[in-house]
């Protein structure tokens, strides 16, 4: 299983993109204060996704170690991306992707809380044919962090 | 802990613990069965009862696992649960004769709008998935704790803490969207049209001014008009009000619609 490492200079919150020729990667990260099981049943969940996430529309099926799933974004609301659910550790790491490139959830234990990161990686030979119709994901993946570390924070604190 | 221990304790919270299972499963066959599967269970694990938890913590524990092996393979009802069955309803002159009579008859015959706003919630919040339904209904209608229903439902604080949230607004907001009693762009009005049917006499104006949360309903907002609807549940017990079996007898026509709907598929 491939590591995500988690970047020291990353600004909390703050999204970072690496391009190359054949691939682009954008990645977040923030501290998010409550239980990693309350961050696993958030990204796990699929149908409460539209609920908390504002990048999110829809996802039909269910996140489960290789289960399908149909996912429509704000990013471009006419397509449904049909992933793949390639790693599923609870409460650690979440992996899901197609041919073309996969999004990486990784959740690491911190006291009090969670550093949450994710990285979507996507390219191949033919990326260069088709770089400039895929939009930027950096607004929409701050979007998602910051909904991701509202949310739980907020039923992390919600009365016992 | 000796029998005539258990079986005194176990009568102080009957009550409670049936209205929760008919809440769960919308059954009285079925509410009824758990509660003695419940107590059977309980009688012979009583050894393994360690006093860790609460007597009545440890028995709804068994109760809920006795529902979840009875509701795991059944769908889930739909949040337009009351539209269903308000069509095959008014297509069944059977069931409003049966109504009708109970109404002239039974001495739990009354019709109540408060009685049909607690009936209405345990239809709609059949549509929450399982496990949220059960916290929700321990959490908010019976009062347990969260920390009592990780023991309960046997499940992370987490967990529990995430399907009280998540349930919670789910229902907010499917009441906020339907129900006309709080909002007037709500669709549904079942609960005031049929106290026109059963109290012909009665003005409904009159009846909601009686009800906080109809009353209220302007200056609430969406959680503490949920609080209101939740304290309704709270203060009636589905079994022993005035209107139970005019409201149990509806509540059994629902079911069968439902199960009825859901096989077929639509």
């Amino acid at each position: 299983m491939k590591q995500m490492q988690t970047n020291p200079r990353a600004q909390e919150g703050k999204a970072t993109t690496i391009r190359k020729t054949f691939s682009r990667e954008t990645s977040v990260q923030n501290t998010i204060m409550a239980d990693p099981a309350i961050v696993w049943a958030l990204l796990t969940h699929a149908s409460d996704f539209p609920r908390w996430n504002s990048t999110v529309t829809s996802i039909k099926g269910e996140i489960k170690e290789g289960s399908t799933i149909e996912l429509k974004s704000t990013l471009d609301e006419k397509r449904t991306f049909k992933l793949k659910i390639k790693e599923f550790v609870p409460e650690k790491r979440l992996v899901w992707g197609d041919a073309q490139g996969n999004r990486m959830y990784s959740i690491e234990k911190k006291a009090g809380g969670v550093l949450f990161s994710m990285t979507e990686k996507i390219g191949g030979p033919i990326f260069p044919l088709f770089a400039k119709y895929i939009p930027p994901f950096d607004e929409s993946f701050e979007k998602f962090a910051a909904d991701l570390k509202k949310e739980a924070e907020t039923i992390q604190n919600s009365k016992k | 802990m000796r029998t005539d221990q258990l079986t005194a304790e176990f009568e102080t919270f009957q009550g409670e613990l049936k209205s929760f299972i008919l809440r769960m499963t919308a059954s009285v066959q079925d509410a009824e069965d758990i509660i003695q599967d419940t107590y059977i269970k309980a009688h012979a694990k009583m050894d393994t009862f360690r006093g860790e938890a609460s007597l009545k913590t440890w028995i709804f524990s068994i109760a809920s696992n006795l529902a979840r092996d009875l509701l795991r393979s059944k769908k889930r009802w739909p949040e337009t649960v009351t539209d269903i069955c308000r069509e095959e309803a008014l297509g069944n002159r059977q069931f409003f004769q049966e109504a009708m009579q109970i109404r002239e008859t039974s001495p739990q015959g009354k019709f109540e709008i408060k009685e049909h706003i607690a009936f209405c919630f345990t239809c709609v919040s059949k549509s929450l998935p399982l496990e949220q339904h059960l916290a929700l209904l321990l959490k908010e209608v019976y009062g347990f704790k969260v920390t009592e229903i990780t023991l309960i439902l046997n499940q992370t604080e987490a967990m529990v803490k995430y399907y009280l949230h998540v349930s919670r607004g789910r229902m907010i907001e499917v009441f906020d969207n339907r129900c006309s009693l709080i909002n007037k762009a709500g669709i549904c009005y079942q609960c005031t049209e049929l106290n026109g049917i059963f109290n012909p006499k009665q003005k409904a104006q009159e009846e909601l001014v009686k009800i906080e949360m109809a009353r209220d309903a302007e200056n609430k907002t969406k959680e503490e008009l949920f609080d209101l609807r939740m304290k309704i549940l709270q203060e009636l017990d589905p079994f022993e009000s005035g209107a139970a079996e005019l409201q149990l007898h509806h509540l059994e026509h629902n079911r069968q619609v439902i199960e009825n709907y859901l096989e077929e598929g639509q």
